[in-house]
């Protein structure tokens, strides 16, 4: 879960002297939002969104005539001027919880990688958690989820994880939500298997309740 | 009363899974309980499995695949590809058989021999992909069959719907980029439900974009939201593409009883199901269809929805 691992490391960056209309071509070119502003040996001095750029750029609402006008103008405005320097970073021996829980905090959608020297490494963005967390909860993989309720004691998830792996279940994942009702925790396992139907007569047998996933997901839905 | 064909062979009960595998030889048993004790038996055209030709197979899978099997199942390998997909010495053939039947069975209906036609086959299909087994199935058999018609006669489009529980993963890969072939599924959702595919974003890509569609139905949902899902999905997309002939992968494991899953169908609500894909293949496909088995598990269950099935194809 760190960093180094998950972030994208063919980064697409942008030099300060560029112009605007540079850096806007790249953005579409590639289909991304932020470009990490370096100078020589690339060293990290700024980040570019494509919110920077639009900001920038005239309105699409002014005539053509106008706007070509203003368009032109732009060739001679650097990156540097509208890029936001000193950008918030992170060093690829962070974690992918550093990650969002500061993307939480700062509100960003992207932070470039940098070493202890400054240099870029790469960048990591909504898109590489989005992957991260695919992986991690291996939904890629054909499997089923269960929904377990259990009691809020010690050992529980032994029983249960050792319940299906004497069945030779694989686990995709198991997650578990600590604050389900009083006293009780539900346990998310995703196996990877369509066979499910004799664990799941093991588990109740074994005096937990198996609860319908349906209660869960609807308890994720915004409350009206 | 229509010609209805009815493809079971006592062969597919020896494709062995094991003492706790719910893929179970019984389950053809309860089929064939169900509609021998409905005294259907006289009123249908029985048909026995043959051996497929692999050049029917190839048209799906990969020749690599094929000889990746047969080799998993002579050399007396015990697991093949997943620990779902358990095989002993003759499951290569049975697979064989289970494909080679079905041609036959396809081929009654495409020369007006028979109307229409359930084929009970072991093992089942669906989730095989073109280089995977998967989820108890080797051989795409419904994909197969789609293949077969197209190449045999002169049928550009094929409709399939599969109300397995599980959605189609196989059947859906090998006809996504395809407009010729629209494959419909109503399945439990993905985020619960195995194979974890089958989104209602998930709607085919390039020149098959459109020919894809899904109806995720959420865990303790039954007959109601299937009318609904149906009715707004499966009904208006095959009113614009007018199948020539519908291939039906029929489930039954979306029962109340089966423990498969958390989807709450009734028996009638199956024969809803069945009796609104028959009447399609009135409108659009001069009656044509061909049910093939997927799944379904609960042994108490399958003797009457199997003779439902059945009727409803008989008095179509």
């Amino acid at each position: 879960m760190f960093v180094g691992k998950s972030m994208t490391r063919k980064v697409i960056t942008i030099d300060k002297d560029a112009n605007v209309l540079t850096a806007k071509d790249k953005i579409e070119k590639f289909r991304i939002r932020h470009l990490p502003v370096v100078e020589e040996g690339n060293r990290l001095i700024g980040i570019v969104t494509d919110r920077d750029i639009r900001s920038a750029y005239p309105s699409s609402l002014l005539n053509n005539g106008d706007r070509e006008e203003e368009v032109k103008k732009l060739s001679a405005i650097k990156v540097r001027d509208i890029m936001t320097p000193h950008p918030v970073t992170v060093s690829p021996s962070c974690t992918i919880q550093d990650v969002l829980l500061l993307m939480q905090q700062k509100y960003v959608g992207a932070f470039p990688v940098v070493d202890e020297k400054g240099l870029l490494k790469g960048i990591i963005s909504i898109r590489d958690l989005i992957r991260a967390f695919i992986t991690v909860l291996g939904i890629e993989e054909p499997g089923t989820l269960l929904c377990i309720l259990v009691e809020e004691k010690v050992g529980q998830l032994k029983k249960i994880v050792d319940a299906i792996t004497e069945e030779k279940i694989s686990f995709g994942s198991v997650l578990v939500a600590r604050h389900w009702e009083k006293g009780k925790r539900a346990v998310f396992p995703y196996l990877l298997t369509v066979n499910v139907g004799h664990v799941k007569r093991k588990l109740k047998n074994m005096g937990y309740t198996l609860l319908d996933p349906m209660e869960w997901y609807m308890d994720q839905l915004p409350k009206t | 009363m229509k010609r209805t064909g009815f493809l079971w062979d006592k062969r597919y009960l020896l494709h062995d899974t094991g003492p706790y595998h719910p893929e179970s030889p019984k389950r053809l048993q309860a089929i064939y309980q169900g509609i021998e004790a409905g005294n259907l038996l006289p009123h249908l055209r029985l048909i026995q499995a043959s051996r497929a030709d692999l050049n029917w197979i190839q048209q799906v899978h990969s020749k690599k695949y094929i000889q990746r099997f047969e080799e998993a199942c002579r050399s007396g390998q015990t697991i093949f590809d997943s620990l779902d997909n358990p095989i002993g010495p003759v499951t290569f053939e049975i697979a064989l058989l289970a494909v080679g039947g079905i041609l036959d069975t396809t081929r009654l209906v495409m020369e007006g021999q028979i109307d229409n036609a359930f084929c009970a086959v072991r093992p089942p299909g669906h989730h095989a992909e073109k280089n995977r087994a998967m989820g108890f199935c080797y051989f795409n058999n419904v994909a197969i069959a789609a293949r077969y018609i197209q190449n045999q006669w002169d049928v550009h489009k094929v409709g399939i719907v599969d109300f397995d529980v599980h959605h189609g993963n196989g059947t859906q890969h090998i006809f996504e980029e395809d407009p010729s072939v629209f494959y419909y599924s109503i399945h439990q959702h993905p985020s619960f439900a195995y194979p974890g595919t089958g989104r209602e974003f998930e709607k085919g890509i390039g020149a098959g974009y459109g020919f894809t569609l899904n109806s995720p139905v959420l865990p303790g949902q039954g007959d109601a939201d299937y009318h609904r899902l149906m009715e707004r999905d499966l009904f208006p997309a095959f009113k614009t593409f007018k199948p020539e002939v519908i291939l039906v992968s029929v489930g039954f494991d979306g029962h109340v009883d089966d423990d498969m899953s958390d989807i709450q169908l009734s028996t009638s609500g199956f024969s809803w199901i069945q009796s609104k894909i028959v009447e399609m293949a009135e409108s659009y496909s001069k009656g044509r269809l061909i049910s093939i088995l997927e799944g379904g598990y609960s042994l108490e269950r399958l003797p009457d929805l199997a003779k439902n099935h059945v009727e409803i194809l008989l008095n179509s």
